[in-house]
């Protein structure tokens, strides 16, 4: 153990762990990677290419090393952070990325091939031969990469989303933060304040720094009972707010059960989308390192991270409690750690300072002017080379601490691509103008860092953001803080000729930078892609200022020249549990069902998805084992009796006002204005650029009222089209628009028994032919007074009706019609044997409507009518378009029994299949029950003229072809006498 | 009168409503609702003695109620009235306008709470994105719930009617219901929940 006195673990609550199948025991309050500190336990991983031995090298959440898979079965969860990883009794991790047991992993092998794996290691190798890219490279490679692994088991977890609204939104819970959210809590503002990690206090928990002369978490203990007090101030820990989105949205994950062993019924994280006025980034710093030679051995690690396991966990991140601590430090901040250190009684051998003139704080050893140019130990750091004045000696140590000054976290800042500016001063990036508006960066983030810097800029930026949103907040009473000014120099590596790592995550040294500058890949963005630098879980958190650095110095430019990495969301990993939002299978998306689904369910329909709608496709009988079967004795007994279909997912729109028919004239290609009360009409929309758009047919109601149908599919598009007229194109028209879709349940009654079914359920209507023809529309009642609407009208090519009742009277009709019709052989009939009717009576459809075609290809030229402009109108008669020959034809398979494949091209027999003598293509195809063949409808060029022809349709990429014969679209009474008898 | 028999928009005979802790959750299946849109230039009626309300809002009368949907259009409520012709009594108090029947276009589930706004304000803020500070009793907005449009409208403080699109009511149940149940589950940690 190396646990050493105080910290904020509660040594009441032990919880034993495993870690590689080895029991450990840690404290409630411990991270994962502080217990297996307190354990002596310093290997934690492998690296990514090298599968080099790492350790922890952080405190936080941008650790590049210590991941490790987390619990066991559906829970497993690979590449998680140990350092953000809350200790749970029972908690399991093991180790990733290796072959073998961690200490003896067999890809450790990669090391000794370093010289191969360098910058741009893929582009170089595997270029040739081209063929063993995909059958052997890239599954090699697929193979090796990669960290953890996943248990390939569902998700067993609940997750949620949720929505916020603020005044102000507070980004990190430390010095900055507490003092911004006090401010503008006492203000009386609404106020989130979210932090990643479960405790509030950020580098208050980790520093040793009074505030007016007692501890720092007395005082954020204190700030934090206060704004729980206040019901205007929501206290979100373990929250990331991982992104800034537009119009001031700010995406957070909050990890409500991550610390739990077992959520037991709650949820596991909940995504939240926080839209605030303002926000206030106090998300702190990242320490960075000074790569050197053989830097990437576990027990060395960010001094900070050192201050924060010393402080906040009491723990000496050594092997074993009597091992020496040595800190490499540019500036007087990593003489922080040796002082916190030996203040907690853990050994210090000294500070190793390149600057000549090092300050000395304390009672330590300092080796001013020196570096650490080496290490040593194979699985933990054991010694160090420390070099001064061109002298090198070895010490044993069994840990250090490397401080290479303290970027702010601009993340956020730099979404909205934000740009950061350099600022000499404190040699870091500090976020820049231009990032999301109303995102002001405060404390740390904004490279104010010293503790006194960071309470009273939190408290002046939320004054100045609640300024900007007309909120008057006073200032508050801060507490005394240190505030000394920590000196340091540029010193962004030590030179030398081995590997000393730069990104430990990619396993990317100084050498890589240095070819990446060799080869030319000198800009920032050639150099991540080229290297791999930043890339991964940690995107280079703890590595890219530093890349930058080495490469600017290879390149003799300024840091700021040379550029800077802008960050994307999100800040760290999310999983895609939570942004899926919790509703998985059935309930992923929504579903629509028709007012008869339960019905048709209870027929034992087969259901079949129609965009969001679930429809029924067929209805199998006992002894049908197959579903053509089915599909033909439906088909069948629409044609010789009477069926019943489901046609309520029409878009139905209830056009009314003065300008109705105007506005329907300018809509549809075709006249709809001169369509007589009484009467529908069919109707064929065209889009801007000329082409087909959909079809449906127009009724008219009464005189200034009409309802205009749509297909399935485009119910929604049409329909917001057409307010899009009527608001944006001719405010004008005095006309207005509503959905009527849901509303009425639609029943398509087909059949030459259709009139005698329908005759039985409407109240004394006359349904004759003479007094209700063909594309004649009424309001009536049905069965004992129930509103109605009958539209004849046919998609069959039958004798054929539409039947809409309100809605929850839908099932009941149908039931009644099934009940009436059963002496007619009445047969109720799914989108199946629909689509086969229709193809047989060479009806468009959506596979003809598929927006490449045009009126006149579909047959339907004389439709756009010339007496008056509509949309699309103009477009259509444009040179290129007006000229397609393509027409739609029937197809017939000259060979009995064949299946034409839809999607097949059509081609003159003999000739050279290719783009050039590309005739047209196949639409759609099905079996005609009716006609005992298969059948298909097709476009072909010059179509119309080419009745009789045989042709061929063939499917060149399979190297599959048949000959077919062009004949009619109108494969069942083509002169149309049975839809008017 | 007609004898066919209803059925409810989750395909039930009679219509469901369920606890979940504070709240109770309704499916009300006697809303009729029919849309009223006002000819060019004309002005806006009374029907019903309903003082037709502004952007955002919505108010009730007795039995009446109505909810502005867009530029001179609102949505006109009456309760009990779903298997009448409601939309044929809408027209007769505002005639010479556009009236369109819309009752079974919708499923409304009325969400109450027992213990005042909290639970409501908590449901809220799972299902849709409006800000529940600004949004008090006779707010109304569309708005998204998952992934459907809907009409959301605070009755009072301890209830709200939410209104979808009647194809999608299992859907909209679902989230309602899913949600409920885990506020109350989280009941306890959700006295602290501001």
């Amino acid at each position: 153990m190396t646990r050493l006195s105080g910290g904020l673990i509660d040594r009441d609550t032990p919880l034993d762990f495993t870690f590689n199948g080895k029991n450990y025991q840690g404290f409630k309050g411990d991270t994962l990677a502080s217990a297996l500190l307190a354990n002596g336990v310093q290997l934690m991983g492998r690296s990514f290419k090298y599968h080099r031995p790492r350790g922890v090298f952080s405190a936080g959440s941008e650790e590049p090393n210590a991941l490790v898979e987390l619990r066991e079965g559906a829970r497993q969860e690979p590449n998680t952070r140990a350092t953000v990883a809350e200790l749970f009794e029972g908690l399991s991790a093991r180790s990733q990325n290796h072959m073998g047991s961690l200490e003896r992993d067999l890809l450790g092998i990669n090391d000794l091939f370093a010289p191969f794996f360098a910058a741009g290691f893929y582009y170089k190798t595997f270029m040739w031969p081209k063929a063993f890219w995909e059958k052997l490279y890239e599954p090699t490679i697929r193979r090796a990469a990669g960290l953890g692994s996943l248990s390939m088991l569902p998700d067993p977890d609940d997750y949620d989303k949720g929505f916020l609204h603020c005044d102000l939104l507070v980004i990190g819970g430390g010095a900055a933060g507490l003092a911004a959210a006090l401010t503008a809590g006492r203000a009386g503002a609404d106020v989130v304040l979210a932090d990643e990690d479960f405790q509030l206090g950020g580098r208050l928990l980790a520093e040793s720094h009074r505030l007016d002369g007692a501890e720092a978490t007395v005082w954020a203990a204190a700030v934090q009972a206060e704004l729980a007090s206040l019901s205007n101030v929501r206290i979100m820990p373990r929250t990331t707010v991982f992104g800034v989105y537009d119009h001031g949205v700010y995406g957070a994950v909050e990890r409500v059960a991550d610390h739990l062993a077992d959520p037991g019924g709650n949820v596991r994280q909940t995504l939240w989308r926080i839209t605030a006025k303002r926000a206030v980034l106090a998300a702190g710093a990242t320490e960075r390192h000074i790569p050197f030679a053989d830097n990437d051995r576990p027990g060395i690690m960010l001094a900070g991270a050192m201050r924060a396991y010393a402080n906040r966990w009491a723990v000496a991140p050594v092997k074993r409690g009597e091992d020496p601590i040595a800190i490499f430090t540019n500036g007087d901040d990593g003489h922080r750690t040796a002082l916190d250190l030996m203040a907690k009684g853990a050994k210090v051998l000294g500070v190793v300072d390149p600057r000549p003139d090092a300050p000395r704080f304390g009672d330590y050893e300092l080796f001013a002017g020196a570096t650490v140019t080496g290490t040593k130990g194979r699985l933990g750091l054991r010694s160090i080379q420390i070099t001064r004045d061109g002298r090198s000696e070895w010490h044993p140590v069994g840990a250090l601490g490397v401080a290479g000054g303290w970027n702010p976290n601009v993340h956020l800042a730099s979404h909205h691509r934000g740009r950061p500016v350099w600022n000499e001063g404190i040699l870091a990036f500090v976020p820049g103008q231009g990032g999301p508006k109303g995102l002001h960066p405060a404390g740390a983030a904004a490279g104010k860092g010293a503790t006194a810097q960071a309470l009273s800029d939190g408290m002046g930026v939320a004054i100045a953001a609640l300024g900007e949103i007309g909120i008057k907040a006073r200032e508050i009473t801060l507490p005394e803080a240190e505030d000394r000014d920590q000196k340091q120099v540029a010193f962004w590596h030590v030179p030398g000729k081995k590997r000393a790592w730069v990104d430990f995550q990619n396993d990317v040294t100084v050498k890589d930078i240095a070819l990446a500058h060799k080869e030319n890949m000198r800009p920032v963005e050639h150099l991540k892609r080229w290297t791999t630098l930043g890339m991964a879980t940690d995107q280079g958190k703890t590595a890219n200022i530093s890349a930058l650095a080495v490469m600017a110095e290879l390149t003799g430019k300024s840091i700021p020249e040379t550029g800077t990495t802008i960050f994307r969301p999100p800040y760290t990993g999310v999983s895609l549990s939570v942004l899926g939002g919790g509703d998985t299978g059935p309930d992923f998306r929504p579903r629509r069902l028709t007012p008869t689904h339960g019905w048709a369910d209870a027929q034992g329909a087969v259901f079949v998805e129609a965009g969001q709608w679930m429809r029924a496709q067929y209805f199998p009988r006992p002894g049908e084992t197959h579903w053509r079967q089915t599909v033909d004795r439906e088909v069948l007994a629409v044609r010789a009796g009477v069926g019943l279909c489901d046609v309520t997912t029409l878009g139905k729109v209830d056009v009314q006002g003065a300008d109705a028919g105007e506005l329907l004239n300018r809509v549809y290609a075709n006249m709809m204005g001169t369509l007589k009360v009484g009467k529908v009409r069919y109707g064929l929309m065209l889009r801007e650029d000329g082409h087909a758009y959909d079809d449906g047919t127009c009724a008219r109601l009464g005189e200034d009222h009409y309802v205009v149908t749509t297909t399935t599919a485009n119910a929604g598009l049409v329909y917001s089209r057409m307010e899009f007229a009527r608001q944006c194109l001719w405010p004008d028209l005095d006309v207005q628009l509503i959905s009527t879709t849901d509303a009425w349940a639609q029943i398509a009654v087909a059949g030459p028994k259709s009139r005698a079914l329908l005759s039985r359920v409407v109240d004394d209507f006359e349904i004759s032919n003479d007094a209700f023809p063909f594309m004649s529309c009424a309001e009536l009642t049905v069965c004992g007074g129930l509103r109605a609407r009958l539209f004849r009208i046919s998609f069959s090519g039958e004798l054929a009706y539409e039947i809409a009742v309100p809605a929850r009277f839908g099932q009941a009709l149908m039931e009644r019609l099934m009940e009436k019709g059963a002496d007619l052989g009445v047969t109720p009939y799914g989108t199946e044997a629909l689509s086969v009717l229709r193809i047989e009576k060479g009806h468009a459809a959506g596979a003809e409507l598929n927006g490449q075609t045009t009126a006149a290809m579909l047959g339907l030229g004389r439709m756009v009518s010339q007496k008056k402009d509509s949309i699309g109108a103009v477009m259509s008669r444009r040179e290129g378009l007006a000229q397609d020959t393509r027409r739609l034809v029937g197809l017939k398979p000259v060979a009995a029994g064949k299946q034409i494949m839809a999607g097949s091209h059509l081609f003159a027999q003999g000739a050279v299949q290719n783009m050039e003598t590309d005739q047209g293509w196949v639409t759609s195809s099905c079996y005609s029950p009716h006609l005992q063949s298969h059948i298909a409808l097709g476009f072909l060029e010059d179509g119309d003229a080419r009745m009789g022809e045989v042709i061929v349709a063939a499917n060149p990429v399979e190297g599959e072809e048949m000959k077919v014969e062009v004949v009619s679209a109108h494969f069942v009474d083509p002169e149309g006498g049975r839809l008017r008898d | 009168m007609t004898d066919l028999m209803p059925i409810t928009v989750l395909g039930n005979t009679a219509a469901l409503a369920e606890t979940f802790g504070a709240l109770i959750i309704r499916e009300n299946a006697g809303l009729a609702l029919a849309s009223l849109a006002l000819r060019k230039g004309q002005a806006a009626p009374s029907p019903f003695g309903l003082a037709l309300p502004g952007v955002g809002r919505a108010i009730t009368k007795d039995e009446y109620g109505a909810f502005w949907t867009g530029l001179d259009q609102w949505m006109i409520e009456a309760e009990g009235k779903a298997e009448a012709d409601f939309a044929a009594s809408l027209r007769a108090e505002a005639p010479g306008q556009s009236v369109t029947e819309q009752t079974d276009g919708w499923v409304a589930f009325d969400i109450t709470s027992d213990q005042g706004a909290a639970p409501i304000e908590m449901l809220m803020r799972k299902l849709v994105n409006i800000d529940t500070r600004s949004f008090d009793a006779g707010s109304a907005a569309r708005t998204l719930l998952g992934h459907l449009g809907v009409f959301v409208i605070r009755r009072s403080e301890d209830r709200l009617t939410v209104i979808g699109m009647r194809s999608v009511a299992g859907t909209i149940w679902h989230d309602l219901s899913v949600t409920a149940r885990r506020l109350e589950r989280q009941s306890v940690a959700a006295v602290s929940d501001r």
